[in-house]
């Protein structure tokens, strides 16, 4: 960015002053953008390089589970129940008789997808109203937090059982879209308040920069400010922070179907095989150990990314 | 009769104990949980669904107690297979199998110090079938003569018409001859009466619960070896021995404390470790690789229970009820030897007829092949239930109960084998409630949208249990509301006959016909295995699948 120091705040607007203005926001500097700069340090990151491929390989296995097994999760031969791990099922055979790899691998899709949506849903509702808060500030901002702070009042996991035991009580039987836009909608209801608090204070920090003075003085529209000025410099803690939640988002996925209360057979999903597992810890671990490996190794993944880039794009973590 | 919870849930928290017996023991030393508790077992319970009254328990759970609360004119003995003994009755006698001569013995007595008189069997039972106390198992007394002035049934079901009022609000079939003489006449002969007396529904009332009944449902007043402490609702219900016990079979044990487990692997945890006493069903966790055998050693018990475990057929909704082909591919889609082999380790036996083994008057294979899994036989079935223009719904739901029991494996497993078997054409999904109660309120409703489990425990070892209360028109627990005018005659006429062979024969017969409608599907009877702590020692289990409560003893230490 260009240095909008010379420009004198105040109610003077030329159309020179403002054409200005627009040159000294444009990416025209690109040796000292943060994003280029946190994307050269990045790739000389091995915690960096680690976590991308193993999202790499975990969205492939979401989005094309055939290219890693041939087997149908859903067949079920019953005499094999609990069969330890062989080598024609790697992975052991689950209590219904199938077969825990393609089962684990087919339920990384609904892991990702809740994951990544709930979370795309809570970076949008608290993106919104953490800009709002932020920008307006005073009552609006007031209004906001509080209203935020019932929601983070509320244990994440017990407010999901209530919502979801009543928006898809277990008598219920909603089909497998429902069931997966209720949790999703649930998790991001009672998640949004954090991504609201970390936006507002994101553009709190920079609403005061004088290149931001220098916009409203030269009498630049408030959704110009926020778009053009604060929201592209406000961006890098919220990319950050949302990177971690999809990990955790995956775990109370996990816990909620866990539960009972979350998605339910026969949707395919590591929570649920855990559940189903649970008491069969003793006599076949196998069943549940793998998808519960998975579903770590996933969670951490996201984690790592996220603190991969936060440290990029903090440089004074670095 | 009672629907069976299929495993029932033992609670045990050391605290209660110790607290309870603290009381009980005048301020005796506490310490040590386990010693201040040393006079009381711990069996596992469950929340009956009802008040405590003895004609209102048609479930397990509230049967189980009321069977230590209560002796009737006769009793099951343990010890011979579940044979009816006289127990408060000396002598029940008949020349017609119609006109039956009640005498008692004397000085029985109530746990409130009344005695036990032929009136409290009369008013109790009229008190039971009269329709306007709403007594689940009113139905219970129908072959009393004059039963039907005492109960009347709403013409519509649940519609907005009411029952009309009974005319009387006494059976003239009941008639009391002397304080310990009565007289049952019968509308008409009924050769296994007796067998049936010993039923809970048909025990004494005090006088006390006629005054004040909601007294009574807080405080049960029975005759049985046990009397009622307290309870609270889904934690524990407490007893302790009746001292004045007139029976045979007095309680060795000074308390007795059912407990309540929202869910039986914690039970089986605590039975593990000796914080519970008896448990009569083991979780299918611990059954799996035979893990409960390594776990209890010598304490595990096993055997079979007469209980039948099926899937019904709503006959009010013709969307699921389809034709007699469909419901035939279904059963015969279902791999009973498998599911009994992996799901429950052999505990569970694949059964071909409706009535569990071991019972008087069970004959195996009346179902025969229809219960044998065939995947080719089902699939030309269901071709044949096409033919005929019933189109199978797209997906056919298989409910159960979420909370306890265990369902949720073998309903799976069900819903895998059938949707195997029509490759995916028949698409059958096992879906829970999550509670029994919620489960059991739908099913009473009629309001199912699909099939459903449905188990059943024998109230009294006999054929008969099997088949009239259960699917003859109008039954109390007929809850598909399945009626065949033809079956409902064959069973009149075994209830009429009067030789106790022929009699059975008739009643297999009944049973055979079943196979015609395939209403419920048979899949297997109960093994038993139930374990006990090492703190209890002659534990009896009946043939009824529970604790003999008033055999099991205390290990002094």
């Amino acid at each position: 960015m260009s240095d909008p120091t010379a420009l004198q705040p105040g109610p003077v607007t030329t159309d020179a002053q403002a054409t200005t203005e627009s040159q000294a926001t444009a990416p025209v500097g690109k040796p000292s953008s943060l994003w280029s700069d946190a994307w050269h340090e990045l790739r000389r990151k091995p915690l960096f390089i680690i976590s991308s491929v193993l999202l790499l390989v975990i969205l492939v296995m979401a989005a094309f589970p055939q290219l890693f097994t041939s087997v149908n999760p859903e067949w079920a031969d019953l005499k094999k129940s609990l069969q330890p791990p062989s080598s024609e099922h790697i992975f052991g055979i689950d209590i219904q008789g199938r077969d825990v790899f393609a089962r684990t691998i087919y339920g990384a899709r609904t892991s990702i997808l809740v994951g990544v949506l709930a979370t795309l849903a809570s970076t949008l509702i608290g993106g919104l109203f953490g800009i709002v808060a932020g920008y307006l500030g005073r009552w609006a901002d007031t209004l906001i937090s509080r209203f935020a702070e019932i929601f983070l009042g509320l244990p994440y996991v017990l407010g999901a059982i209530i919502v979801l035991s009543t928006l898809a009580p277990v008598s219920s039987d909603p089909s497998r879209l429902r069931i997966m836009v209720i949790v999703i909608l649930v998790m991001a209801l009672l998640g949004w308040p954090i991504l609201m608090r970390i936006s507002r204070s994101a553009i709190l920090a920079v609403k005061h920069s004088d290149y931001v003075m220098a916009a409203r003085g030269l009498g630049a529209s408030p959704m110009r400010i926020v778009f053009r000025h604060l929201l592209p410099n406000a961006l890098a803690p919220i990319i950050v922070v949302a990177t971690i939640t999809v990990g955790s988002y995956i775990g109370v996925e996990a816990t909620l179907s866990f539960l009972g209360v979350g998605l339910r057979s026969p949707v395919i999903s590591w929570g649920l095989a855990i559940s189903e597992h649970a008491n069969y810890l003793r006599t076949a671990p196998h069943a549940l150990l793998f998808p519960a490996a998975f579903l770590s190794a996933t969670v951490l993944t996201f984690v790592m990314l996220g603190d991969a880039v936060r440290d990029a794009l903090d440089p004074k973590l670095r | 009769m009672r629907v069976s919870r299929g495993a029932r849930y033992l609670a045990g928290a050391a605290v209660l104990m110790t607290a309870v017996a603290a009381c009980g023991g005048g301020g005796g030393a506490s310490g040590g949980g386990g010693k201040a508790a040393a006079d009381a077992i711990n069996v596992l319970g469950c929340e009956p669904e009802n008040p405590l009254i003895p004609a209102d328990a048609n479930e397990v759970c509230g049967g189980k107690v009321l069977d230590s609360l209560f002796t009737g004119l006769v009793e099951y003995d343990p010890d011979r297979n579940g044979e009816p003994v006289n127990a408060v009755a000396s002598a029940i006698e008949s020349k017609d199998s119609k006109v039956w001569t009640i005498k008692l013995n004397q000085g029985w007595k109530f746990h409130d110090g009344t005695e036990v008189k032929a009136k409290n069997f009369v008013d109790a039972w009229n008190w039971s079938a009269h329709s306007k106390n709403g007594m689940q198992n009113g139905s219970w007394f129908a072959d009393i003569e004059g039963f039907s002035d005492v109960f009347t049934e709403d013409p519509d079901g649940d519609g907005p018409q009411k029952a009309p009022e009974p005319k009387s609000s006494t059976m003239k079939g009941l008639k009391v001859i002397d304080d310990y003489t009565f007289e049952v006449t019968l509308s008409h002969p009924v050769s296994v009466f007796p067998v049936k007396l010993g039923y809970t529904t048909f025990s004494p009332l005090p006088d006390s619960f006629f005054k004040d009944p909601e007294a009574f449902k807080k405080k049960p007043i029975g005759n049985g070896p046990f009397k009622f402490v307290d309870r609270k609702n889904q934690q524990y219900i407490h007893e302790e021995k009746f001292a004045e016990y007139k029976g045979a079979r007095a309680a060795k044990v000074n308390k007795l404390n059912w407990k309540i487990y929202q869910n039986e692997d914690s039970a089986y945890a605590d039975l593990v470790s000796g914080k519970l006493d008896f448990m009569e069903s083991i979780p299918p966790s611990a059954l799996s690789g035979d893990k409960w055998k390594t776990d209890l050693g010598e304490r595990a018990i096993s055997g079979q229970q007469m209980v039948f475990q099926s899937v019904t057929f709503p006959m009010y909704n013709k969307k699921i009820w389809g034709n007699a082909e469909w419901r035939k591919a279904i059963s015969m889609a279902i791999d009973r030897d498998t599911i009994t082999d992996k799901i429950f380790n052999k505990g569970r036996l694949p059964i071909k007829g409706w009535v569990a083994p071991g019972v008087t008057g069970a004959k195996d294979g009346a179902c025969g092949e229809f219960c044998t899994y065939n995947p080719e036989k089902a699939k030309q079935l269901l071709a044949e239930a096409k033919q005929k223009g019933f189109t199978p719904p797209a997906e056919l739901k298989l409910f159960y109960n979420a909370d306890r029991g265990g369902h949720k494996e073998w309903t799976e497993a069900v819903a895998n084998s059938v949707t195997q078997t029509f490759g995916g054409e028949v698409k059958m999904v096992a879906t829970p409630y999550p509670t029994f109660d919620e489960f059991r309120a739908a099913i009473n409703d009629h309001k199912m949208e699909g099939i459903y489990r449905t188990g059943w425990q024998a109230d009294y070892p006999h054929i008969e249990n099997f088949l009239n209360p259960l699917y003859k028109t109008g039954a109390s627990s007929n809850d598909g509301l399945y009626s065949n005018k033809k079956l409902d005659a064959k069973l009149k006429d075994a209830d009429k006959e009067v030789d106790p062979a022929k009699s059975q024969a008739l009643y297999q017969e009944a049973e055979a016909m079943l196979a015609e409608d395939m209403n419920a599907i048979p899949l297997w009877y109960y093994g038993l295995q139930a374990g006990h702590s090492p703190n209890v020692k002659n534990v009896k289990v009946t043939p009824f699948g529970e604790l003999d409560v008033t055999s099991v003893e205390l290990n002094k230490s």
